[in-house]
């Protein structure tokens, strides 16, 4: 087999272009105007509360539903003109895997790989079956899978399609920390192999982990569509401080202008920096002025906060 | 689109010889001579004067030819019998997917809906095929073990040759099974529409017996011969001599336009709807 380099492997034309979609049900928007571009190579996360619209886009990128407005391409096929042809190219699974549980894994397999018409062989299911690690299990049904084995399966049966786009709504649901891990270092594979890949998900530690770039989505609108970086630094970087003289260290900290929304709290201090380099330039002047340092320590939730503050959730911590 | 609706056809076989259930309805077909016959052999009815299934249209060849034995339970199960059995496939084929959820993941391949549905028909017109089949050649099977292989005397009076019988059993079980398809194809409607099985399952079933009470209200008579219930018994023509015609040709015309529209329509609301949770 002929090897290519990952750019050379991707696509020139976006995986997914959508331009004001609308889908209403009983007048009500599920989705109200969804503009977003997947640019080849992506990890792109689609990130929202339950309800937000998320899974009701990625039905109508499949072409399970229509768009009451606007319009979805995929690699620059209209979905709407083009049919099921549009979606050449292109695997995914909407809420969970769903497969036939009085079939077999390689069973459903087969029939997934019949349904796409691509004349995938056997050597093709045990490939997918090898990379999801259930090559051993794949003569079981389905109904006695795990949870964990059935998102596996399904990530299985999208890979039989040899897809150049995948869309995975929710696919850690359900999957055990290990699970998750083996998820990630999945996902990255594939996007190593030229995959272009949209992951859905409520969890923005998941989305956090695993893509470049992400929109968030509120109330059947995009609220943010960006790098993943440009959000971290959106975010900005909390800290917190525990110091001998708290009162001097707070002084400092709010004399440096890299550093901001500096509070005061049980003795502790926390703050806002901008980058490392901030962070460099607070820890010198804090020893310039001889404050002892007991501990600083990065808040993991900055980003979460600006999540729920996009979306207009109450803020909570997730795991 | 013949290639994509041979796909989902052979898939739809497959799918319906892996669920259990499904057997049960050929089981069922099997054992609905044998346990006729069973007891007709144990029941103290008499032949002499008829009574019971001797009096029933070529009832009086039952203990003579064990051909009788298919022709006479097709009159005695009435609409019920291949109405349950119609239901219970067609009513589930495409709502059980959709509870499923395994509609979504096989409409998103390279397989158009149109296809899908097309095989989904097809599978489910050769279950009912397998099943009558499967009713017929264990009648026949037990029937002769029973009663032997004998001429049989007709709806006319004449006796026809065992063999002859045995060619008219086939195409009467080929007329037979046009209006249960025709049911069936309303089945498949319902469950496209209803996405729920059991809803579909019972609108089958009271469908069905709907037409049953319609072809027995005496006001509308005139048009009895139209509805789909009363080509159950248009193989009767078979049985006459000389064979007569009408009611063959009518049971195919009345078939075709019960079964046809429901199709149709299943078609335009599967293709066209979307497919949410």
């Amino acid at each position: 087999m002929k090897v290519l380099s990952r750019q050379a492997r991707l696509p020139h034309e976006a995986p997914i272009e959508a331009r004001g979609l609308v889908k209403r049900y009983r007048d009500v928007p599920a989705v109200d105007g969804v503009d977003l571009t997947v640019q080849p190579g992506d990890i792109y996360g689609f990130l929202g509360p339950n309800g937000a619209g998320k899974t009701t886009t990625l039905r109508m990128f499949l072409g399970l539903v229509r768009p009451d407005a606007g319009s979805v391409r995929l690699f620059g096929r209209e979905a709407a003109k083009d049919g099921i042809g549009a979606l050449q190219g292109v695997a995914g699974f909407i809420e969970e895997p769903r497969l036939y549980p009085y079939l077999n894994g390689r069973e459903n397999l087969q029939l997934l790989a019949a349904f796409d018409r691509g004349g995938q062989g056997e050597a093709a299911i045990d490939e997918v079956l090898e990379m999801v690690e259930l090559r051993d299990r794949g003569g079981d049904r389905v109904s006695e899978y795990s949870q964990g084995m059935r998102q596996r399966l399904g990530i299985a049966s999208c890979l039989v399609r040899q897809p150049r786009l995948l869309l995975l709504d929710e696919p850690a649901n359900g999957v055990d920390p290990a699970g998750l891990r083996y998820m990630r270092e999945l996902l990255g594979r594939l996007s190593d192999e030229g995959i272009t890949i949209l992951l859905s998900s409520h969890l923005l530690a998941e989305v956090q982990q695993v893509c470049t770039r992400v929109a968030m989505i509120s109330r059947g609108r995009i609220v943010y569509e960006g790098g993943m970086d440009e959000l971290t630094r959106a975010a900005g970087r909390r800290y917190r401080l525990e110091a001998a003289d708290i009162d001097r260290a707070a002084r400092v900290c709010r004399s440096l202008p890299t550093v901001d929304d500096v509070r005061s709290d049980h003795g502790e201090l926390s703050f806002r920096v901008d980058d490392d380099d901030g962070l460099e330039a607070l820890v010198a002047a804090l020893v310039d002025a001889r404050v002892g340092i007991r501990a600083l320590i990065p808040e993991t939730d900055s980003l979460e906060r600006l999540f729920f503050e996009l979306t207009d959730e109450p803020v909570a911590v997730t795991a | 689109m013949i290639g994509g609706a041979l796909i989902a056809y052979r898939w739809e076989l497959r799918k319906l010889i892996a669920q259990k259930r499904n057997w049960l309805g050929i089981a069922a077909a099997s054992l609905i001579p044998v346990i006729f016959l069973i007891s007709i052999q144990i029941s103290k009815v008499t032949i002499h004067p008829p009574d019971g299934p001797y009096d029933t249209p070529l009832g009086l060849n039952l203990r003579q030819t064990g051909l009788a034995l298919d022709l006479v339970v097709f009159k005695l199960i009435g609409v019920i019998g291949p109405t349950l059995i119609a239901a219970l496939v067609a009513g589930d084929i495409v709502a059980g997917e959709d509870m499923g959820g395994t509609l979504k993941t096989i409409l998103v391949r390279s397989v158009r809906r149109g296809e899908v549905l097309a095989g989904k028909a097809l599978a489910l017109l050769t279950y009912l095929v397998v099943a009558l089949v499967v009713y017929a050649v264990a009648g026949v099977l037990v029937g002769v073990i029973a009663w032997g292989f004998h001429p049989l005397i007709n709806l006319s009076g004449h006796q026809i040759s065992a063999l002859h019988a045995l060619g008219l059993t086939v195409v009467a079980l080929a007329l037979y099974a046009l209006p249960v398809v025709a049911i069936a194809s309303f089945g498949l409607l319902l469950s496209v529409v209803t996405r729920h099985s059991v809803a579909a399952i019972a609108g089958t079933l009271l469908y069905a017996l709907a037409l049953q009470g319609l072809s027995a209200l005496s006001p509308i008579a005139s048009v009895h011969p139209y509805l789909l219930i009363n080509q159950l018994t248009a193989w009767h023509d078979l049985f006459q001599t000389p064979m007569a015609g009408d009611a063959i040709v009518r049971c195919l015309w009345v078939s075709a336009a019960f079964a046809l529209p429901p199709l149709v329509a299943a078609w335009v609301v599967f293709t066209r709807r979307d497919v949410t949770t």
